[in-house]
């Protein structure tokens, strides 16, 4: 994703040496488009996962307790958690409520589990703003 | 910063009065009550006080007995022993950063260090006197102390009361201070070395998997290491099981006719398990005890309400099996939502108690080395 | 000792909010053969993960429920069990469950939850605990226990792959594939026939486990059938339901009914006005439970000791890990009041729900 991106930006900048100032937009409606599938595609992922997806060792499901992952307040990440005494991102927590409520095995920070989770917890609270730190 | 911090508690400590306004690495400032401002003279006076034993039944009982600054402010009994040898209920919590304590006493029945003070002399297993009377007679008859009390509150020897003299208890107490232990100097002070790496790895099972941390509190700039709250984890259980509902009507209905909470907790073995409930009468707090700090716990020993767990091992134990020393062990139903089995590995188990000792403050160093 | 030396403290005691266990004498002196309490405990969700292993966390939240509730003196007179004991439904969980409830001293009266239903449309339940419909009276109150998490019969006998696979669909509570609770004409009939033998000023106390409101569809808060039994219920001069499902404090005045919601010992659900993608409907009137701390598992559940007294009845909350709180009818105002925090200005920050 990352890669493809600079990519993308080096053949833009190659494309507006050759053409000249001419070639300004960077990216089409179908970009915008297509980009918005491959995340909701992960959307759908994070929504399976909470729902009964993720492997609980002890058969208990995050939207037993976050239906529509409502009370997990990503818009206040990052901010103090008492369960682990410091200033914490939203995936620590995550992680805390996977070893805890459902007994299971934390994920790696960067693990395409934990990006589907927080992209569908984020995708529930859509349109809150943004309070860093709030309880 | 960090190292300004430390010069100012190693001055503090010199001069054997930590100011407030400059708290040990670690701690917050201390809280002081508007209506008992600190001054030198009235610590001085506090400090003899505490060890006055004049003030028991057979004169040789002082707060120092069963808090005595070489073990750390306990006195290392499963539980304590007043005036006569007589032995009470429960297990000397240390006087170290009672000063921070929001409620006083494993059930928090005294609501400050001025409130808990007035108890022990007067209580039948601890200091033994009928009433607070004799001791202000030893104190309105010793010149040292008229002059003191006239300095410090500006009292004639007849108009000297407990709550002077509880008052300057307290303030001696608001200076028996600690932090700056390793921890402190690893987390606060920025010394990557201070903590060995089994310490480390302790550390990790503290906030991670031994769930230690919501109780005992650690934050980003501070660490208490107690949430001021009442949490039953299966302490003494066993010797109201089944009971519950018997120990708590009698305790009841004694105190409806007038029983004393402090005497009947600390001489009734079942009524002292009953917790926070002798307090509030919730329900829910039957078997719910304070949260004690753990600075310094490596040199406090015995550990819980009871005294019950000799040493840092059997505490890991204890909470590893979820709230009970042995596997077999029962489960109290009362048991909080906060403790469960955790599952630790062996080598997990020693690191969690060796970070437990890196919490010894400088002071206190040398008790864990004569243990 | 009698019931009336234990009741003395007044209601100044439920308002201190640290509720004795010497219980609450209201002042409002009905006479001593109507005045009674029983307790209530609800949602366990007791869940087999596999063979004798349950959840740890929910066993506990019931066996401590069932510990606290032995401990009250006065006893009640009886207990009332407010469905969903089982996750799903199954006669290991149910068993289960069932066995932790038999540690306690009093009788119980059991209503159905979703959860105990959907597996084999309530065989095994009924089977354990008889009808799932019935009524009762006790001194001069009369009790009525619905099931009312029917559904749409076409819903509940579609071609399912298994029992099990319905069980999980309604189990699920944000589902947007799930269906509506009702209670269902047959059972409406049967409570017409019921109540048309009831006098007017009978107080009445209904138990369901969906709320008999609608307050949020899409978390099944909701009874579709709910305003034809309000109709039924109009007659009477004092109606109170209450209702297990929503794991929350809510309580709400609509007419001559009052509601109130009561606690589960499992775990404790947002309110529907935390999810921000849709609108619903919380009663206006109800002061949130408190947020709660995923590390103390106890805390924002609990249970419940009831207090009957001129036919109306007072909700005391028992919140391990948490400050118990107290809602009672007030007679002035004619609808519920929390004791302690019904005022906007005595709100404390973690009954802030967002
Ligand atoms: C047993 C109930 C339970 C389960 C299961 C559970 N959680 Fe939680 N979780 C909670 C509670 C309670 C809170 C605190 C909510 C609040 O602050 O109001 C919480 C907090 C959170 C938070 C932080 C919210 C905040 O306000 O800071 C996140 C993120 C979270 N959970 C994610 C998850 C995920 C992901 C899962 C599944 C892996 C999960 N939880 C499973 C009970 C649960
Ligand atoms: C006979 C031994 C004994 C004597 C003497 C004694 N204490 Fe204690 N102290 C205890 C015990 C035991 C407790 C715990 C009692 C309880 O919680 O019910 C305690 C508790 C305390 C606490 C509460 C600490 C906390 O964390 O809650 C303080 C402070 C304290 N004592 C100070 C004093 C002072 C000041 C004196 C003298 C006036 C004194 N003690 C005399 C045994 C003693
Ligand atoms: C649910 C809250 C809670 C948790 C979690 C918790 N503790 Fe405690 N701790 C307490 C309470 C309350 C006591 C006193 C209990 C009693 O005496 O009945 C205590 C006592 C102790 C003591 C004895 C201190 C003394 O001076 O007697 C030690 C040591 C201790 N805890 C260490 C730990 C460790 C290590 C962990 C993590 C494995 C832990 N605690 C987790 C609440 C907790
Ligand atoms: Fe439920
Ligand atoms: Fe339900």
């Amino acid at each position: 994703m990352k890669r493809s991106k600079s990519n993308r930006w080096r053949a833009g900048c190659v494309a507006a040496l050759a053409l000249g100032p001419v070639q300004a937009d960077e990216f089409t409606q179908q970009d915008l488009e297509r980009w918005n599938q491959e995340f909701m595609e992960v959307v759908r992922e994070g929504d399976r996962l909470f729902h009964g997806g993720f492997p609980s060792k002890n058969t208990v499901s995050c939207d037993q307790c976050h239906p529509n992952a409502s009370n997990t307040h990503p818009e206040t990440y990052p901010k103090f958690q008492k369960q682990l005494g410091e200033v914490v991102p939203l995936w620590r927590m995550i992680n805390w409520c996977i070893q805890n409520p459902l007994q299971s095995e934390p994920l790696a920070a960067d693990d395409a589990r934990m990006t589907a989770l927080q992209a569908y917890i984020h995708w529930e609270r859509r349109g809150v703003k943004l309070e860093p730190g709030k309880h | 910063m960090s190292t300004m911090r430390t010069l100012a508690v190693v001055v503090a400590l010199a001069t054997a009065v930590p100011t407030a306004a400059e708290p040990p690495l670690g701690l917050p400032p201390v809280p002081i009550p508007a209506d008992n401002p600190q001054t030198e003279a009235k610590v001085a006076l506090g400090d003899r006080l505490f060890h006055d034993k004049r003030f028991s039944a057979d004169g040789k009982v002082a707060c120092s007995t069963c808090h005595d600054r070489e073990k750390a402010f306990t006195d290392h009994k499963p539980v304590s022993q007043g005036f006569r040898n007589l032995r009470g209920t429960r297990n000397a919590p240390t006087v170290v950063n009672a000063a921070y304590m929001k409620t006083l006493f494993w059930d928090g029945r005294e609501p400050d260090l001025e409130g808990q003070a007035r108890q022990p002399f007067i209580n039948p297993v601890e200091g033994g006197l009928p009433d607070h009377e004799p001791m202000l007679d030893v104190i309105r008859k010793d010149p040292d102390y008229v002059k003191a009390f006239k300095a410090v509150f500006g009292v004639e020897p007849g108009e000297i009361t407990i709550d002077h003299v509880v008052k300057a208890i307290a303030a001696f107490e608001r200076t028996i201070l600690s932090g700056n232990s390793p921890f402190d100097r690893w987390r606060y002070g920025g010394e990557e070395e201070a903590l060995t790496e089994a310490q480390k790895r302790g550390f990790e099972v503290f906030v991670g998997k031994g769930r230690c941390v919501s109780c005992h509190v650690i934050e980003q700039t501070q660490a208490l290491f107690t949430d001021n709250k009442f949490h039953n984890i299966g302490v003494g259980f066993k010797k109201i099981r089944g009971r519950e509902f018997e120990v708590a009507r009698e305790f009841i209905r004694a105190k409806r006719r007038g029983a004393d909470v402090d005497k009947t907790v600390l001489t009734k073995p079942e009524a002292s398990e009953l917790g926070r409930f002798a307090v509030t009468e919730d329900i829910t707090q039957v078997g719910a005890f304070k949260t004690p700090t753990l600075r310094n716990v490596a040199v406090t020993f015995p550990y819980m309400h009871d005294g019950s767990l000799e040493s840092l091992e059997d505490v890991v134990d204890f909470y590893n099996n979820g709230g009970r020393l042995r596997e077999d062990d029962p489960v109290s139903p009362f048991l909080s939502g906060g403790i469960r089995p955790l599952d630790l590995s062996d080598q997990e188990k020693k690191d969690l108690v060796a970070f437990l000792e890196a919490l010894t403050s400088p002071e206190y160093d040398r008790i864990a080395e004569n243990r | 000792m009698n019931r009336r030396n234990f009741l003395k403290t007044g209601l100044g005691a439920a308002v201190a909010g640290a509720l004795p266990m010497s219980l609450v004498e209201l002042a409002w002196g009905a006479k001593d053969s109507e005045r009674f309490t029983f307790a209530y405990i609800s949602d366990s969700h007791i869940t087999q993960i596999k063979g004798n292993r349950f959840v740890r966390n929910w066993d506990r939240g019931l066996i401590r429920a069932v510990a606290e509730c032995n401990l009250l003196d006065p006893r009640p007179d009886f207990v009332i069990y407010g469905g969903d004991i089982a996750q799903l439904g199954k006669p290991e969980e149910i068993d289960h469950g069932l066995e932790i409830m038999s540690g306690l001293r009093d009788k119980v009266h059991y209503v159905m939850g979703e959860h105990d239903y959907y597996v084999d449309l309530g065989e095994y339940w009924r089977k354990r605990l008889g009808p799932d419909w019935y009524s009762f009276d006790h001194k001069g109150v009369h009790f009525i226990v619905l099931n009312s998490i029917l559904t749409y019969p076409e819903w509940m006998h579609r071609k399912w792959d298994s029992g099990m696979a319905r069980m999980k669909e309604m189990a699920r509570l944000d589902n947007p594939n799930g269906s509506p609770f009702m209670v269902g004409e047959e059972q409406r009939k049967w409570l017409a026939r019921d109540l048309a033998k009831v006098s007017h000023d009978t107080p009445i106390v209904v138990c369901s486990h969906s709320p008999l409101q609608k307050i949020y569809k899409g978390w099944n808060f909701w009874t579709e059938d709910a305003e034809q039994i309000h109709k039924l219920l109009a007659p009477f001069e004092k109606v109170t339901v209450i209702y297990g499902h929503v794991h929350q404090i809510q309580y709400n005045q609509l007419g001559n009914i009052s509601f109130y919601a009561v606690m589960a010992t499992a775990w404790p659900w947002p309110y529907p006005n935390s999810y921000a993608q849709a609108d619903s409907r919380l009663p206006k009137l109800t002061v949130p439970m408190n947020r709660a701390d995923p590390f103390f598992e106890r805390d924002a559940t609990g249970w419940q000791f009831i207090d009957v007294h001129t036919g109306r009845a007072d909700v005391h909350y028992f919140l391990p890990s948490n400050s118990n709180r107290s809602v009672v009818f007030d007679e002035r105002r004619g609808h519920p009041v929390d004791t302690r925090y019904q005022e906007l200005a005595a709100r404390i920050p973690p009954q802030n729900h967002y």
